[in-house]
C-alpha cells in the first residue's frame, strides 16, 4: 500500500527580468512588448513511491529543488507536467504556527491552527489539556500572543501541530529550531510516530537526523533525482557530491 | 468545503475580532459611519428630491445595501494577498479566505440592517410584511458579492494596483446607482444601460421589500439570482485558474 505516489512531475518557474504584478506596468510591457523571462526547472521528471510507514528523507543542496517537491506533496504548488497522489489525511509542516493571530489569546489560537490542521471544535477539546501540558504553558493560556516570547510561541504551535493526527506527515526543516532540550522533544515525537506507522517525509540538511529516522532518502540535484534508496549509501554519494565542487 | 466548516468559522470570527478589537466601541463606530453619510446626503439632496415619497428611508435603506457591496468587494481584494502563510504554508481551498472575509462582512451588514428595523419603523409608521423576504434577497446578494470577491483576490494577486483602480470604479458605481437621487431622474433612453447595473437591480429589490411593501417582479427576482450566478461563476472560473501560482507569486 502506497502513501505517496509521485509520477514523472516537473516544475518550472518563471522568473521575470522585471518583475511586472500591476496593471500598469504589464500594459507597459504589452507596448514595448517586453514578454521576458526566463525558464527555470525547479524539478524535472521526479518519480518515487513512498510506502505506508515508511520515513523517506530527501536531501540536497540549496536550490536542488527539495523545497519545491515538498510544497508540491503538500498541494501548496501544482507541477507543470505529472501527477501525484496522496493516500489518507496528509499534514504538512512547512512552517510551524500558521495563521497565528497576534491579536487573540493562546487558547483561541489553538483552536484556529487545529481547525487550519483538519481538525474539528470537539476533537481539540479532548487534546485541549495535553497540547498546554506538552508546551508548559498552561499557566498563559488567555494570554494574548503578542505578548509570548517566541519561544512559547514556538512551543505551543508545535504542541498544537503534533496533536492533528495525520496518516503522513510532511516535514521541512521547521522542527530545527529552539534550543537543544526543545530539539529534542522534537525528534523524540518524530520516532515515536513512525513507531505509530505514520508516514513521514522529512526534507533536512541535518544528516545525522536523517539518518536516524529516514530508511529510505533521494538525493536531489538541479530538480533531478541522483540516487535514491538506502539513506546511509545515499547520504555517502551526497557527501561524495559534495566534495567534488 | 463542508469539512473545512470549522476553518471558515474561525476565520470569519478572527476577521471580526481583529475589525471591532481594535476600537473600545468597536461595531458602533462602524454603524456610525453610515448613519452620518446617510444624514449628510440628507441635508444635501433633500431640497432637491423633496417631493419623492420616503427620500430619506429610501436613502438609508440605499446606503446600507451599498456598503455590503463596496465594503465586500474591497476588502476581499486582500483576502488572499492578505494571509501569504495559509497560501504559502499549508493547503485549505483558497477559497476559504474569500468567503470567510465576505462572511465577516454579512455579519456586519445583518447587523446594521437590524439596527435599521426600528428607523425603518419609525420613519414610515409601520414594517411592512415584505420585509420577512429580506433574508431572502441579502443571501443572493452575499453570493453575488462572493462571486466578485473570487474575481477581485485572484487578479489581485498578480496586479497590485487593482485596488487603487476598484476604489476608482466604486465610486464610479456609486454614483451610477440611485442611491442619493431616486430613478426617476434617470432619462428613458439611458435606463436600459442604466439598468444593467447589478448593484441598481439589488437596490431596487431592498426597497420593494423594506419600504414600499410589494412583493417583486418574477422578472426582477429572475434578474438578480441570474446576475449572482453570472457573478459567482466567472468568479469561481477565473479564481480557480489563477490560483495555481498564488504560491509563486506570494511566496
Amino acid at each position: 500500500m502506497s502513501a505517496i505516489i509521485v509520477d514523472n512531475i516537473s516544475k518550472k518557474f518563471r522568473i521575470p527580468h522585471e518583475k511586472k504584478n500591476t496593471v500598469f506596468q504589464n500594459i507597459v510591457g504589452l507596448i514595448k512588448r517586453q514578454f521576458d523571462y526566463e525558464e527555470f526547472w525547479a524539478l524535472k521528471d521526479v518519480s518515487f513511491e513512498v510506502k505506508k510507514g515508511e520515513a523517506l528523507g530527501i536531501i540536497g543542496r540549496n536550490g536542488s529543488g527539495k523545497s519545491t517537491l515538498l510544497k508540491i506533496l503538500a498541494m501548496v504548488l501544482y507541477p507543470n507536467s505529472g501527477s501525484v497522489s496522496l493516500n489518507g489525511k496528509v499534514a504538512s509542516f512547512l512552517e510551524l504556527g500558521v495563521g497565528f493571530q497576534p491579536e487573540l489569546t493562546a487558547k483561541e489560537n489553538v483552536y484556529i491552527y487545529s481547525s487550519i490542521l483538519g481538525l474539528s471544535r470537539k476533537q481539540v477539546d479532548k487534546v485541549y489539556d495535553d497540547i498546554f501540558d506538552f508546551a508548559e504553558l498552561k499557566k498563559f493560556e488567555t494570554m494574548k500572543l503578542k505578548n509570548f516570547s517566541s519561544g512559547m510561541n514556538l512551543r505551543l504551535a508545535f504542541s498544537t501541530a503534533i496533536n492533528a493526527t495525520p496518516d503522513t506527515f510532511l516535514i521541512d526543516e521547521v522542527f530545527a529550531v529552539g534550543d537543544e532540550a526543545f530539539q529534542k522533544k522534537c525528534r523524540d515525537k518524530i520516532t515515536q510516530f513512525k513507531a505509530e506507522g505514520k508516514t513521514i517525509v522529512f526534507v533536512s540538511h541535518a544528516l545525522d537526523t536523517v539518518k536516524a529516522l529516514c530508511q529510505r532518502t533521494i538525493l536531489l540535484n538541479e530538480g533531478r533525482i541522483v540516487t535514491m534508496g538506502d539513506t546511509e549509501k545515499v547520504i555517502n554519494d551526497y557527501l561524495a557530491m559534495l566534495q567534488e565542487k | 468545503m463542508w469539512q473545512y466548516r470549522e476553518l471558515i468559522r474561525n476565520l470569519t470570527v478572527v476577521d471580526l475580532k481583529n475589525r471591532y478589537q481594535n476600537t473600545s466601541l468597536g461595531f458602533f463606530w462602524s454603524l456610525l459611519s453610515p448613519f452620518l453619510l446617510a444624514m449628510v446626503l440628507y441635508f444635501i439632496f433633500r431640497h432637491l428630491f423633496s417631493s419623492e415619497e420616503n427620500f430619506a428611508i429610501n436613502l438609508v435603506v440605499g446606503i446600507m445595501s451599498w456598503r455590503f457591496f463596496a465594503n465586500g468587494t474591497s476588502s476581499s481584494l486582500g483576502a488572499i494577498v492578505g494571509k501569504p502563510s495559509l497560501v504559502t504554508k499549508v493547503y485549505i481551498p483558497r477559497q476559504i479566505l474569500v468567503l470567510s472575509n465576505v462572511l465577516a462582512n454579512l455579519v456586519s451588514s445583518l447587523l446594521e440592517f437590524i439596527v435599521l428595523l426600528p428607523i425603518l419603523f419609525v420613519l414610515l409608521g409601520h414594517l411592512p410584511a415584505t420585509v420577512l423576504l429580506f433574508p431572502v434577497i441579502h443571501l443572493v446578494y452575499f453570493w453575488f458579492i462572493f462571486g466578485a470577491g473570487l474575481l477581485l483576490s485572484s487578479l489581485f494577486v498578480y496586479f497590485r494596483d487593482l485596488n487603487q483602480i476598484w476604489e476608482v470604479l466604486i465610486s464610479v458605481l456609486f454614483f451610477c446607482s440611485p442611491i442619493v437621487y431616486p430613478l426617476s431622474i434617470i432619462p428613458d433612453y439611458i435606463m436600459p444601460y442604466y439598468l444593467l447595473n447589478p448593484i441598481t437591480q439589488f437596490m431596487g429589490m431592498y426597497r420593494n421589500l423594506m419600504v414600499a411593501g410589494d412583493l417583486p417582479s418574477l422578472y426582477s427576482v429572475a434578474v438578480v439570482i441570474g446576475f449572482a450566478i453570472a457573478a459567482y461563476l466567472v468568479g469561481s472560473l477565473v479564481f480557480s485558474k489563477l490560483q495555481r501560482r498564488f504560491a509563486e507569486e506570494i511566496g
